[in-house]
């Protein structure tokens, strides 16, 4: 719900600028400090409890993959610091190798942003901030958690900057047995352990108040058994290794503000079938992307932007044929402030690349203020998912024949702002085509294909309330309900793993140095196969949780999960944990 | 008549022997899948949700998810590959699960596992008083490949034979097994021969790229071999190959046309019946060339290629796996083609056994 134009307020600065410039007509949610705090460490479980986002998590800990708005695991895009952070590989970001502790802001934006974005933000873009701050600030932030299952966690953060330099340093260290026990049977979670180390460092150099340089860094290093399910074992065993990089130049006029930006990311993967043997498969890949973008306020009333992007790919792997590729990008945005009620977006961007033929993208949107609480927002987009390394040169199978997957998408967004309350109400419709799916062809090779045609619509809802009840009395309440229809436009079935509904809700209770907190998750039934004859069941979990500052400096929790014992499973034959404890300490120096 | 069926008419009795041969109707079932065919559905990899069900000879009687019915505690498992009857006994080998589910044949109920000395296990077949299960072991590995032998007193693996990679179908002739390599992961080329009064291997013998069938008729050995894929970049014909299983030799090779690559071998009253896509051939045993056209095509029944296949009765039975996910199709025809029957089954039918 960014409004503000300003970029450099109270001397914070983010790289992700369009986030703020360019959003205006979109559902924005930030999520504050207190609920990133009481989540658990991933970002799945974060977003989980706290947006109508479904996650297809494979057992705890294990790959997690979202579905937004009813589209695919490759439909949505993970940001960080304004770079897309997706694999190049697989389309797709695990949301378990994402701790949110390394984060000072993460923010969900709905719907279509692929003319900002590019590949994948069709269902929405999850943004992953750092936002740095130049004032006079030294202070050490410690949390650990200790749980069920011997789960550990601990997250060590760093905030060190004075008004020329600032910096952020964090690590957070995962590990867990995560043995816990399937609900009415005799079984354990076996061979599901895990364990991850990420650290972040941020620095930022106010060369003069026009002129700053920052750079960001982050390192994920993971290992997971892959666990078994109800009815097969596994041995298998798997290793990330991410590593992320931005060097940026900004400068600031009056009227203008200049970007340059130069990313290296890398990822790579090892799946080692079985844990004790020497052999694995890997894949790598390896992405230099190089930005320049240039804002220029031509009015009071009107922003224009544009954004020059080149990006150069190389892929490899066991099962990969070693390519690269380079895409060329230009973007253009336009924000008009009509008037004191209104103001539109128009985005534009087209890419330029060997490896397939690329559409012209754009948004369009408007933000109407109808009474002092009442806004109405409207946006029409066309975004794309292009197709991946995997998709392309798979060895066998990958087709470099695919065109990306093309959505045009139309939203509507009603938001009521009061003092204590914000309150929106979604409607979406998101109409999906030449979505890549692998089938078998008439040889018996599995080979992705662009085939399927799939409409996506619904209705999302969301109410934040915060009030202060009376002296040292605050209450503080969330909602999120999502209705999602996401129908195959050949066979009229629903798509496997998405839910129709999904509702979540928290309350907190804060008084003095207490704070009772409680979240509630309801996922409704999703289908599991194709025809949807096969479904797995609805499912509720509720957590409650306790915090107490003991010490001006400490703070103490305890949390019950899945406090009513619901046996449930998110992806089929994988149930997840039953209820299970976790105490926490955080120390603020 | 080989040992298997000698051994379990002689325990079971005549009644049951005849219904391996005729449709006589007014014999006793033995339980209530008796006299039909069990499909097996194997399941998707993951799903855990491999299943039976049940076709009655005549075709009147059909009933799916038919183990679960009878055994409703117990999962059945993940990725079921292959059924094999030994006296009153089925042994349901799950791949995904590296298990081995045993049920009384006729009424399915529950009777054993044997869970342990697995690794991606295949095919079964049964020699002297014991199975051999093939097993690919780890599909990253080219040199893990065995054959497991299961004591059947005790339902555990007695000793392992190890075998090049790949092995797949089995089938028992005279107190050997013949071991097809289709090549797991990779491409075989060979049939291992295995002596079952010693558990070791006798001999290996060299045919066609990718064996996936293997039948056996009046002492010789006829092997269906797909021939590697064009995307392999090295695509090589299909053959059916005859071996001599006196001196295992091999007396006769039909390279199929370029590009056909059949699958599914079956002998049946003096004709050889495969696939190609969705194609059904049928040959006299005898003639040494392939046919020029096919028997006839599952097309219009599907979209989809032929996934399991047999003949039995004067029944053609085809099974389809659709796209994989959803649940599958089986097709009943006459010997000309006649559509006599067309059933939903559970996800991906992957084999027909007789009762």
């Amino acid at each position: 719900m960014a409004q503000n134009d300003t970029i450099v307020l109270n001397e914070v600065i983010v790289s992700d600028t369009q986030l703020k410039k360019f959003s205006n007509t979109k559902y924005v949610s930030k999520l504050n400090d207190s609920i990133i705090s009481r989540s658990n460490t991933s970002l799945t479980s974060l977003l989980n409890y706290n947006s109508t986002i479904y996650f297809k998590e494979n057992g705890l800990g294990m790959v997690s993959s979202p579905s937004f708005r009813g589209t695919t695991a490759q439909q949505t895009a993970v940001i960080w610091n304004g770079i897309n952070i997706n694999s190049q590989l697989n389309g797709l970001t695990d949301f378990n190798t994402i701790n949110n502790g390394n984060y000072n802001e993460v923010t969900i934006r709905a719907g279509g942003g692929s003319a900002i974005y590019g590949s994948s933000a069709i269902g929405g873009s999850i943004h992953l901030s750092n936002a740095l701050k130049f004032e006079k600030e030294f202070s050490n932030a410690l949390q650990i958690r200790y749980g069920s299952f011997n789960t550990l966690s601990v997250n060590y953060a760093l905030n060190a900057s004075t008004e020329r330099l600032s910096s952020q340093f964090s690590i957070v260290r995962n590990n867990s047995d995560n043995d816990y026990k399937y609900l009415n049977t005799n079984q354990k979670n076996q061979n599901g352990q895990f364990e991850n180390t990420s650290a972040n460092l941020s620095l930022g150099y106010k060369i003069n108040p026009k002129n700053y340089l920052k750079f960001y860094s982050q390192v994920f290093d993971g290992l997971r058994h892959f666990s078994g399910t109800l009815a097969a074992a596994s041995k298998s065993k798997y290793e990330d290794w991410n590593t992320r990089s931005l060097l940026e130049y900004a400068n600031f006029t009056s009227k203008t503000t200049s970007n340059i930006r130069l990313a290296f990311l890398t990822e790579s993967y090892k799946y080692f079938e079985d844990k004790n043997e020497v052999f694995f498969n890997y894949g790598k890949s390896e992405t230099t992307i190089a930005k320049y973008d240039f804002s220029y306020q031509i009015t009071d009333k009107i922003t224009l932007n544009s954004l020059f992007d080149y990006t150069h790919t190389k892929g490899f792997g066991s099962d990969l044929k070693t390519t690269s590729r380079d895409i060329f990008s230009g973007i253009l945005l336009m924000k008009h402030q009509l008037t004191s009620d209104f103001l539109y977006e128009i985005n534009l961007r087209k890419e330029i690349t060997s490896n397939y033929q690329s559409p012209y993208l754009f948004s369009f949107g408007t933000n109407y203020s109808l009474a002092k609480y009442y806004k109405i927002k409207m946006n029409v987009s066309k975004n794309f998912r292009i197709p991946t390394f995997n998709d392309l040169y798979w060895q066998q199978g990958g087709n470099p024949d695919l065109n990306p997957e093309s959505a045009l998408q139309f939203d509507v967004i009603n938001e009521i702002t009061t003092k204590n309350l914000v309150f929106t109400l979604t409607g979406f419709y998101n109409k999906i085509k030449d979505m890549i799916s692998w089938k078998p062809n008439s040889n018996g090779l599995w080979q992705p294909i662009n085939t399927n045609r799939v409409n996506t619509y619904g209705i999302e809802t969301s109410l934040g309330y915060n009030k202060r009840l009376f002296h040292h009395h605050v209450v503080k309440l969330n909602l999120n309900y999502g209705y999602t229809i996401s129908e195959n436009q050949d066979t009229g079935k629903q798509l496997i793993y998405v839910p129709q509904h999904k509702l979540t809700s928290s309350v907190a209770y804060n008084y003095r140095k207490l704070t009772v907190f409680g979240s509630h998750l309801f996922n409704g039934a999703v289908f599991t196969s194709l025809d949807n004859y096969y479904r797995l069941k609805e499912y509720n979990v509720v957590n409650l949780g306790i915090e107490y500052q003991i010490l001006k400096y400490c703070r103490m929790g305890f949390q019950v999960q899945n406090l009513a014992n619901e046996n449930y499973q998110a992806v089929i034959q994988r149930p997840l944990p039953g209820r299970n404890y976790i105490l926490n300490f955080n120390f603020n120096l | 008549m080989n040992f298997k069926k000698l051994f379990f008419a002689a325990i079971i009795g005549s009644s049951l022997f005849t219904s391996c041969t005729d449709d006589d109707a007014n014999e006793t079932p033995l339980g209530n899948y008796d006299n039909g065919v069990l499909i097996l559905n194997q399941g998707g990899f993951g799903y855990g949700n491999a299943s039976l069900s049940y076709f009655s000879n005549d075709l009147s009687t059909f009933q799916n998810t038919i183990f679960s019915l009878v055994n409703p505690t117990i999962t059945l498992g993940d990725t079921a590959q292959d059924i094999g009857f030994y006296t009153n006994l089925a042994y349901i080998v799950l791949n995904g699960s590296s298990k081995i589910e045993i049920v009384n044949r006729f009424t399915l109920a529950h009777v054993g596992t044997i869970s342990e000395g697995l690794s991606n296990p295949r095919y079964i077949q049964f020699a002297r008083g014991k199975a051999y299960v093939t097993n690919w072991g780890n599909g990253g590995s080219t040199t893990d490949d065995f054959v497991a032998v299961i004591n059947l007193a005790t339902n555990t693996v007695s000793s392992t034979i190890a075998v090049a990679e790949g092995p797949e179908r089995i089938i028992e002739e005279n107190d050997k097994l013949y071991v097809a390599h289709s090549g797991g992961f990779g491409y075989g080329n060979t049939i291992s021969v295995i002596n079952a009064a010693t558990d070791a291997l006798q001999t290996t013998i060299a045919v066609g790229d990718v064996p996936n069938s293997i039948e056996e008729e009046d002492g010789y050995l006829y092997v269906i071999c797909g021939g590697k894929p064009f995307w392999t970049q090295d695509e090589t014909l299909g053959k059916l190959v005859k071996i001599r299983l006196s001196n295992n030799t091999v007396t006769s090779t039909i390279s199929f046309p370029e590009g056909q690559h059949p699958s599914n071998l079956v002998i049946e009253n003096n004709s050889l019946y495969y696939t190609v896509d969705s194609g059904i051939y049928k040959k006299t045993l005898s003639a040494n060339t392939l046919p020029a056209t096919e028997l006839f095509s599952i097309s219009e029944q599907s979209e989809y290629d032929v996934y399991s296949f047999a003949v039995k009765n004067n029944k053609i039975f085809v099974g389809d796996a659709v796209d994989y996910s959803s649940n599958g199709k089986v097709y009943v025809y006459s010997l000309d083609g006649d559509l006599l029957a067309n059933k939903t089954v559970g996800v991906i039918p992957a084999g027909f056994y007789f009762n």
